[in-house]
């Protein structure tokens, strides 16, 4: 029996466990009882990170697709059909017809891999991931008014604060250990505000709970910051001594009295002058958002007016406050952070910065690197319908279910001449490869990933992999020299974070020696750098912050006539995202087995749909067919779909508009209709 | 009685690790204690609590139950030598007699003897608790004790032939150094197990308003830790794996809290809320096992109470109890 500190790998709050493995295979976790996220606790998906690692679907060979059919080869073989396929690719269409999808699924290191393999190796910026889905407004939104796209506060905040502003994010589903610090600083005393039209568990025990409209976000936060301007609640010396372009957020919110926004939001003017005087007058005040702030076509606008109302009330640079958007994936931050962005170098240096080329360049042995930012994920997509892209290369992502308008991604990726993906499943997507490489999983690999509050952790290495797999890292070096580059060629991931440290200003300090037992908080700038649990602290990344105005804009598609309800889409306590791993873990498979719908009562009513019912769900993009589940959770007019499940496809109704400028989907707000089924 | 002195313990554990699997109190990388192999850190007989559960080495999260190939069913074997587990608390040793003698009850459980028979069990009391308290010896009921005086060693207690075997070569000690120790123990125990009976008789005697249970059910969060942490919970689920040459038959931890543990296959069920499912986590143990058995089943070890993100370990539940219904409880 072993017991193996590591991190887990579901959600990007980051609790350490330890994988206890009996003659090598796994057979339980254990919380790790000292570290400050998980302080003893697990939710039930980390108590249950083990059982999928020895389930029998794992790939185990590479797989080369031959008359049709996924065939086992040797790693060469499988080699140098990605190497020549992608070379011939861009011999006639160009280098940037292919496109590299990265996975905040892996390590920091294998995501500073396959973002080198793509610039140093294939000559493309066309590199991007899933943060693109989730948090891109936060990437873009953030660096605009603070500088810097990431949780300004640590986890450690919620215990001293005095309010909490939970906005769009089912803390205790989805990142359930701080969901129950939030619980926790209630009963202690703190406020609480929840901004959610589902009757989310954190809204039960909510001093204010706000249910506004789907995609209304805009006007609330636009009439808080009016009403609290007019009645004198804002921090006039933090607005002097710290931010720029108060005057211009001023007049933007001026006409945005709490009556009008009330007809847009569904909420009464007293409830938002309400929300707005707790927030205001807290001593310290915190902002927690997620998806259902980042979502929308208007996704950095809501952003925006998130990070407004922080600098509006001086909630910004101390403990207890803060905006702090809570990171999907375990190693999302990180992805971000490594830089697998089409326009961004690790650690959030500008591609288009001949300077930053040249620093890498230098570094990777002198050859000039691409200069033009490569293709948001979202938009390869359309390129790939178009034939612009013609080879992809996706480690670790299900895209099939992932991306919105599920026909859409599909002729996507069957146009593709080269499709290559690397999984630990057979995933939806995997089935569709030409190219499929077995790799390992969390459990059977070292390296690190940063958490939602930019925490540096280590993962390390429990179990060996199943048959052939690898390590991600490995596959990625492998196939670098296979095509021909020297420069891959790594003894330990280890190494890899220090050739990160040394072009990466924010991880300059951090190496693997340094990170037990519970990692470091970036920036960390020097070897002695104790690590920033809070963001500025002392000045803005680019000095002062910024307020950026903001109009408001509806979502894409409203519902009408034809289309009579609002479809939201999110997820559940016991899946995560594409159900490629919880739906092979048997506790959380036997918890949720089937997708659904969630529909008030009243609306069941008069389409005269049972609880239980499987019943037609319908949007301008698709189809399917799903369990109704009666419940006063929404209100009426919204629907709730998750999207794990690929017999009832969420996004095969999603709507594939995009942010302009984040380039992220609207998952949150779609209109669609519901039928019984003949 | 035997003595040892701290700085040998590493030694003597080392030489019965040629004769028994040995599961030791070893200090992990995060800084906490577990029970595990000496390989995998450093010996570690004093300091914080142990979060997972000592009879976990008897009951595991996850086991094989039988591997079937070519239509033949093979159990697993027993890899070679008996268990020896120290670091029971006396606490934790009164959880292993109540699932001892609930897997042996009916249809004994032939997986959990299978590491059971033959294992021998160490508890280990005295001065080694967090911070150097004092942790009330069992004085019996296992194989072998260590008791820390607090000071410069470890009193060894063998009752079992197993243990007296164990202990033969170590230095004898007087009796009358344990004479300190026995004096200090009394009343040690009492306040947290009065007020643990305390709640299990206000719940015997009266239902509680739905209201209560519901307002502790909105604050679990399914996260299933108190019963994979509690030495007495013994529920657990069926798993097959089909591999491509064999199948796997595996059993593995389940827990009360969750909704699909009593769900229905027509759609009822029963513990359909969450108030329903603590009710009955906290009813099992405090009023329905006392019916059954004799004696509640939680023995205060305190892991439900640590691992709990939210605050509702049987510990706080029973102190809200106590707090909201002993009144009028004794009025009834």
């Amino acid at each position: 029996m072993k017991k193996t500190l590591t991190v887990c790998p579901y959600c990007g709050t980051g609790c350490m466990l330890h994988l206890i493995s009996e003659n090598g295979r796994l057979v339980g976790v254990e919380p790790s009882t000292t570290h400050p996220v998980s302080r003893s606790g697990l939710c039930v998906k980390g108590w249950n990170a083990f059982a999928f690692v020895s389930h029998p679907d794992r790939l185990t060979r590479p797989l080369v697709r031959r008359n049709g059919t996924l065939t086992p080869v040797s790693w060469d073989e499988a080699f140098d059909r990605i190497v020549t396929g992608i070379k011939n690719v861009q011999k006639i269409h160009g280098r940037n017809a292919v496109m590299f999808a990265s996975s905040a699924k892996a390590t920091n290191e294998e995501n500073f891999l396959l973002m080198k393999l793509a610039r140093r190796v294939f000559g493309t910026n066309n590199i991007d991931h899933c943060a693109r889905l989730c948090h891109s407004s936060t990437v873009t939104g953030l660096a605009q008014t603070f500088g810097s796209g990431a949780m300004t506060n640590t986890i450690d905040c919620i215990d001293k604060t005095d309010l909490v502003f939970v906005i769009g994010s089912n803390t205790t589903e989805q990142h359930p250990l701080i969901g129950s610090r939030i619980m926790n600083a209630v009963r202690k005393g703190a406020k609480l505000i929840v901004a959610d039209n589902r009757r989310i568990r954190l809204s039960l025990h909510a001093d204010l709970h706000l249910r506004h409209k789907n995609g209304s976000d805009v006007p609330l936060l636009l009439a808080m910051m009016h009403t609290i301007i007019a009645e004198g609640l804002t921090d006039t010396s933090f607005i002097a001594e710290r931010t720029e372009n108060y005057a211009a957020l001023a007049e933007s919110v001026a006409a945005w009295t709490p009556e009008r926004a009330s007809l847009l939001t569904g909420l009464t003017a007293e409830e938002i002058a309400l929300a707005a005087r707790l927030f205001a007058t807290a001593k310290s005040a915190m902002i927690v958002y997620s998806m259902g702030i980042t979502q929308h076509s208007h996704g950095v606008d809501n952003v925006r007016c998130c990070a407004n109302l922080a600098m509006l009330t001086g909630n910004i640079g101390r403990p207890g406050v803060g905006v702090n958007p809570l990171r999907g994936q375990n190693n999302v931050q990180g992805s971000c952070d490594m830089g697998a962005l089409p326009d961004l170098y690790p650690g959030y240096q500008k591609v288009i910065d001949p300077g930053v080329r040249e620093k890498f360049a230098r570094e990777w042995g002198g050859h000039p690197l691409p200069a033009e930012p490569g293709l948001p994920l979202t938009h390869a997509m359309n390129a790939a319908l178009d034939g612009k892209i013609r080879a992809m290369f996706i480690m670790g992502e299900n895209p099939m279910l992932s991306d919105p308008d599920q026909k859409h991604a599909r002729k996507a990726l069957e146009n593709l001449e080269l499709l290559v993906v690397q999984e630990i499943f057979p995933s939806e997507t995997a089935q569709m490869a030409d190219v499929v490489l077995p790799a390992a999983c969390f459990a059977e690999k070292d390296g690190t990933y940063t958490n939602t509050e930019r925490r540096v952790q280590l993962l390390q290495k429990a179990c060996d992999p199943p048959g052939d797999a690898l390590p991600d890292w490995q596959i990625i070096a492998a196939l670098a020299r296979r095509a021909g580059y020297a420069g891959m060629s790594y003894e330990s991931t280890g190494d890899i974070m220090d050739e990160i440290a040394r072009l990466t200003p924010i991880y300059a300090g951090i190496s693997h020696d340094r990170l037990t037992p519970a990692g470091l908080q970036w920036p960390c700038p020097g070897r002695e750098h104790p690590g920033t649990p809070i963001l500025h602290e002392n000045g803005f990344t680019h000095g002062l912050g910024r307020f950026i105005p903001v109009k408001y804009r509806p979502p894409a598609e409203k519902p009408d006539s034809e289309y009579p309800f609002t479809l939201t889409t999110g997820r559940t306590y016991f899946h995560w995202h594409t159900g490629t791993m919880t739906r092979r873990s048997h506790l959380l498979d036997r918890e949720e087995r089937r997708g659904f719908v969630e529909i008030c009562p009243g609306d069941a009513c008069r389409c005269g749909i049972r609880n239980g019912e499987i019943i037609s769900v319908t949007s301008r993009r698709g189809s399917i067919t799903v369990v109704a589940r009666i419940t006063d959770m929404v209100p009426e007019g919204v629907l709730f779909m998750p999207f794990h499940f690929a017999e009832s496809a969420a996004n095969a109704l999603t709507n594939n508009v995009l942010d302009p400028e984040s380039h992220i989907p609207e998952f949150k707000v779609c209109a669609v209709r519901i039928e019984q089924l003949p | 009685m035997k003595r040892i002195a701290p700085e040998d313990l590493s030694e003597f554990f080392t030489s019965l690790s040629l004769r028994y699997d040995l599961r030791i109190p070893i200090l992990l990388a995060d800084g906490g204690r577990a029970i595990g192999n000496l390989a995998d850190g450093p010996l570690a007989m004093i300091g914080r609590a142990v979060l997972s559960k000592p009879t976990s080495f008897f009951f595991a999260q996850d086991e094989l139950v039988f591997t079937e190939r070519d239509g033949d069913l093979h159990s697993p074997s027993k890899n070679g030598n008996n268990l020896l587990v120290v670091g029971f608390t006396p606490r934790d040793l009164l959880c292993l007699h109540f699932i001892d003698r609930f897997f042996a009850t009916g249809e004994r459980d032939d997986l959990y003897f299978h590491q059971r028979d033959g294992a021998v069990v160490a508890v280990v009391s005295g001065y080694c608790g967090p911070d150097g308290a004092f942790i009330v010896p069992s004085y019996g009921g296992c194989d072998l004790e260590f008791i820390y005086d607090g000071n410069k060693e470890w009193l060894v207690l063998p009752y079992s032939e197993a243990g007296r075997e164990i202990v033969s070569s170590l230095e004898d000690a007087p009796e009358e150094l344990l004479e300190g120790i026995r004096k200090i123990d009394s009343g040690m125990l009492s306040a947290e197990k009065e007020l643990i009976g305390q709640a299990s008789r206000i719940m015997r005697q009266m239902e509680l308003p739905d209201s209560f249970w519901e307002e502790i059910g909105e604050r679990c969060i399914q996260c299933t830790g108190c019963n994979l942490v509690c030495p007495t919970c013994t529920c657990f689920g069926i798993q097959d794996w089909r591999y491509a040459e064999h199948t796997e038959r595996r059993r593995m931890w389940d827990s009360c809290q969750l909704g699909g543990f009593m769900q229905e296959a027509g759609g009822h069920n029963p513990l359909g809320t969450a108030a329903l499912r603590t009710r009955r986590r906290i009813h099992h143990k405090l009023a329905a096992d006392p019916e059954r058995w004799g004696e509640i089943s939680c023995f205060v070890c305190g892991r439900c109470d640590a691992t709990c993100p939210t605050g509702i370990g049987i510990f706080a539940i029973s102190r809200e109890i106590v707090a909201r219904f002993a009144h009028i409880s004794v009025t009834r």
